[in-house]
């Protein structure tokens, strides 16, 4: 296989729905009265109601829905992992009382959701508009990922004229370096950003807000407020130098790589090799499934807890495993083998589950004497993104936590600073494209009435 | 930046309308609590349940309708039995009050009944007295159990014209005559309402039908205490007769009055086809049964969308715009043929093109059992369409304008080799023979 077939593999996501199976989905919604999906929707996206418009056949006004509360919801449709949000709460599966498990599946509202957005395009649909508001201001977004996309199109919808610092040489955030473009591909991520650019919003890449203050600074240099959501990029690792080990990649650099010049060094290096992929999340299920696109021999995934406490999603697991991803769960890496600094492979101690933790799942303890060595000749660590090391010298007098995640109140995304907010990853942690969303509308509302009081 | 919105609201006997949806005297328009509720959801009037006098009580049939479902839709036709309002007209006229008083920019049409001259003229007042922005006169209601009222009257010319007459000497407000579908004509039976005097008609009231028999115990639905009866049927089933009968006024020079166009709507589709064939305002019942008052907002939001996206900022501007381009059969260009054409990159494998072709059209398709894909023979297609009605894919199976001058092949006879038996002489007629043409 060439380098331009291998290349192939990466470069779509699957196709959508058409029109006609849209509509037949729609019909067997039940319109519940006060529809349990849009509650679930950690963005206010409306399921409910756009799924009510395609209906009654008013198309436009379903795609206005998604797009006027969810500037990213075809980013949303394709990614959410429905099965735990909206589709979650769907009264079409029949479950009752008397039926608990129910006995049919959930209406596809994320498909529904990414086919509306994607038909916009088809018939050239632009729902969201620039209110007539009369106000002024300059709002500075740092990063844009979800979080700071989405506060930028909503305080630039209310009238102010958002510009967006972008350290990398393209927006978009995780949603192009870090998710698979097989999952979510390039083009598709453009026209959600399009979608965004099209209110006005200025985005400026190759430059990182970084070194001392230069967040809080951007309030000296005439902007009236800042929105930080710069995410997470640095990565826990094993050890502290497994970085510089020859052969070992942290799930950032790699993912990042697929959509950068390294990819085609990437595809050559990880040709005929065994790869040892650490973790259970969905990062992890994204390196995995990356690799085995690369012509690698096998694709291990070492996880030191069970099966069902995988927190990926179910439906990432199962394809993981048909896709021929061998799984060791129950097994934790104590050490990285190596010829030089060369790896060579993993230590691997098998575990076993005692009592549960403070995450309230049970712990994996290490059973004695069962050491051994895996070879594998590269090894990709997606056990965690963190704050990078020196992300709170951007902002010194914004309050963080242990980890460095920022402190800011959930229902503004106001840090300790005045005119400074936060959303997304370095707020919550780890959390989801959607919730990124929801922080950036949260937090454009609040500088709006941040602003209006200070007038 | 945000573009001018067109503009939905649209004059009707010279009463301003903020947008030309409302509701229709029916169930959903019964008391000022449930009107009120689909005002705030946006619903530009009323046409209130149709107020009765108090001297004769109204009873109405238990249960009151059923439901027609057709594979998994449901409602797609309903069946009522129900009749006029059974509430006292005291209350009815409070309740008109009410909405009045708080909705100064929604109109309000009270639906009356009578069923004498005087009850006509008494409940015309009544209703002037209190606020009617317009009266709607109730010709057409087919569920009426009281002898020669409802639509029993609206099959009457001379009853039209006489209580239209007597409405419009009684008041000064506009007068609308509500039309029943269950004639041949409906030009004729409005036209009787023109002559009493009528600013107005609407239509369609429901359509006499049977939607269901109980195949157990017989009696057609719904089935009141061991009894059925034809009933007023409604909801999208029924849009093609409403539409008829609108475009048939208006395009009738004559009778040249506004009309309130009803009968199966429920989408914006449904309302904008009502609109092209001439109607100005638009009445719903069926389809607020089937989803709620909030219906009227993707109505709007999806007209206003159509609108904006043809340029069209009036909705003056829409109304009757089908009505050059709708005729009569005998205008076709039968010159003028086609056939579909198959776009096959699309194809699933189903075949229910090839079952539908075979034993309802022209038996143009050939199974490819290898592939298990149609092929299309064009010199038989009679372009019927069928197929592309069945296929699961939009888009796949299309119409084609042929050249002019094709013409397809005639049907194959099935045996030559009986024309020895055959006793056949052509017609032939000599001079006059009656022929219409
Ligand atoms: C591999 C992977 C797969 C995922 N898959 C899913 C999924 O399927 N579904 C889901 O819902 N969620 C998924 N997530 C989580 C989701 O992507 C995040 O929750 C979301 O992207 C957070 O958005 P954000 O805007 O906070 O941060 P990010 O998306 O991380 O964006 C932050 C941006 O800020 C920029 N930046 C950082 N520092 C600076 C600076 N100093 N100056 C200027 N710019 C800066 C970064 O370059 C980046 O572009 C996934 C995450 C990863 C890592
Ligand atoms: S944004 Fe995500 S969670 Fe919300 S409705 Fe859409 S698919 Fe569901």
């Amino acid at each position: 296989m060439g380098i331009s077939d291998v290349k192939d593999r990466f470069k779509q996501m699957p196709p959508g729905m058409n029109m006609d199976q849209a509509i037949v989905e729609a019909e067997r919604c039940l319109l519940c009265h006060d529809a349990p999906c849009s509650k679930a929707c950690p963005a206010g996206t409306e399921p409910g109601e756009f799924i009510r418009k395609l209906r009654l056949r008013n198309i436009t006004g379903a795609i206005r829905t998604i797009k006027s509360n969810n500037i990213l919801g075809g980013a949303c449709g394709v990614l959410c992992p429905t099965a735990e949000l909206c589709e979650r709460e769907c009264s079409a599966m029949m479950a009752s009382d008397e039926n608990p498990g129910g006995s049919d599946k959930a209406i596809r509202i994320g498909d529904i959701q990414r086919f509306l957005v994607e038909h916009s395009r088809e018939i050239d649909f632009q729902p969201v508009e620039v209110e007539e508001s009369g106000v002024s201001g300059k709002i500075a977004v740092v990063g844009s990922g979800p979080a700071g996309l989405s506060c930028a199109a909503e305080v630039s919808k209310l009238g102010y004229k958002a510009t967006i610092f972008e350290a990398l040489a393209e927006p978009g955030g995780v949603l192009r370096y870090g998710v698979v473009p097989f999952r979510c591909d390039t083009d598709f991520v453009e026209k959600e950003i399009a979608d965004v650019t099209a209110l006005g919003v200025e985005i400026k890449c190759n430059s990182p807000i970084e070194g001392k203050a230069a967040a809080e600074d951007l309030l000296k240099q005439g902007y009236d407020a800042v929105f930080m959501a710069p995410g997470l990029w640095g990565a826990y690792a094993l050890q502290d130098d497994s970085a510089n080990i020859d052969g070992c990649y942290s799930s950032v650099d790699f993912l990042a790589s697929i959509r950068n010049e390294n990819f085609d060094n990437i595809i050559s290096d990880f040709k005929g090799k065994t790869v040892a992929v650490i973790g259970g999340g969905s990062v992890a299920m994204d390196c995995v499934e990356a690799a085995a696109r690369l012509d690698t021999t096998d694709v291990n995934l070492i996880y030191r807890r069970s099966y069902t406490q995988m927190p990926a999603e179910e439906i990432e697991r199962i394809e993981a495993l048909q896709h021929g991803i061998n799984f060791y769960i129950l097994h934790q890496p104590t050490e990285f083998l190596k010829d030089g600094n060369k790896l060579t492979g993993l230590k691997l101690v098998r575990t076993k589950l005692g009592e549960p933790d403070e995450s309230g799942r049970r712990r994996p303890l290490l059973i004695e004497g069962t050491e051994w060595d895996m070879p594998a000749d590269i090894v990709i660590e997606a056990i965690g993104n963190k704050a990078v090391d020196d992300s709170s010298d951007w902002y010194p007098n914004v309050k963080v936590d242990g980890k460095k995640l920022i402190v800011a109140e959930s229902e503004t995304g106001a840090t300790s600073v005045p005119g400074i907010f936060a959303g997304g990853d370095i707020v919550r942690g780890p959390a989801l494209v959607v919730e990124a969303v929801q922080d950036g509308k949260v937090a454009a509302k609040a500088i709006h009435e941040y602003l209006s009081d200070k007038e | 930046m945000a573009q001018k919105k067109p503009d939905l609201s649209i004059e009707f006997c010279g009463k301003k309308y903020i947008n030309p949806f409302l509701l229709s005297s029916s169930p959903v328009s019964n008391s000022a609590e449930m009107v009120e509720r689909a005002f705030d959801a946006g619903w530009g009037g009323v046409v209130f349940k149709t107020l009765g006098s108090d001297r004769l009580r109204i009873d109405h049939p238990s249960p009151r309708m059923n439901s027609m479902t057709v594979g998994t839709r449901k409602m797609s036709t309903v069946q009522n039995v129900e009749q006029i309002t059974d509430r006292p007209l005291k209350d009815n006229l409070m309740e008109l009050l009410y909405l009045k008083k708080h909705y100064p920019d929604r109109r309000i049409i009270h639906s009356i009944m009578g069923f004498a001259d005087k009850e006509w003229e008494y409940l015309a007042k009544m209703s002037e007295d209190h606020g009617a922005d317009t009266l709607e006169l109730n010709f057409s209601c087919p569920n009426m159990t009281i002898e020669g009222s409802g639509d029993q009257a609206g099959k009457s010319f001379y009853d039209i014209e006489h209580y239209t007459s007597i409405v419009k000497r009684a008041v000064s407000i506009p007068v609308m005559a509500k039309m029943t579908p269950n004639i041949t004509d409906m030009t004729e039976t409005a036209m009787a309402a023109k002559n009493g005097g009528a600013d107005a008609i609407s239509a369609i009231n429901t359509v006499s039908g049977i939607t269901g028999i109980n195949l157990d115990t017989l009696v057609p639905q719904p089935e009141v205490f061991g009894r059925g009866a034809s009933s007023g049927t409604s909801g999208p089933g029924v849009k093609p007769i409403g539409l008829r009968f609108i475009s048939d006024m208006a395009k009738d020079a004559n009778l040249n009055l506004p009309l309130s166009g009803m009968g199966g709507i429920e989408t914006w589709i449904d309302a904008l086809e009502y609109l092209l064939v001439g109607a100005s305002t638009l009445q719903v019942t069926t389809g607020i049964m089937h989803y709620g008052y909030i219906i009227v907002q993707d109505m709007i939001e999806g007209l206003t969308d159509y609108m904006a996206s043809k340029g069209i900022m009036k909705l003056d501007n829409l109304i009757g715009s089908t009505l050059p381009k709708l005729g009569k059969t005998d205008l076709f260009d039968l010159d003028r043929q086609g056939v579909v054409e198959y776009d096959l990159d699309k194809c699933v494998g189903c075949g229910q093109c090839l079952n539908v072709c075979t034993d309802a059209g022209g038996q143009a398709l050939k199974w490819d059992d290898v592939t298990r894909r149609p092929e299309l023979n064009e010199d038989k297609c009679l372009s019927c369409m069928l197929c592309s009605f069945v296929c699961p894919v939009s888009g796949l199976i299309k119409y084609k304008a042929m050249p002019e001058g094709w013409k397809r092949n005639e049907t194959a006879i099935r045996d030559p080799s009986l024309e020895k038996e055959l006793k056949y002489e052509p017609y032939v007629h000599d001079g006059d023979d009656g022929c219409l043409v």
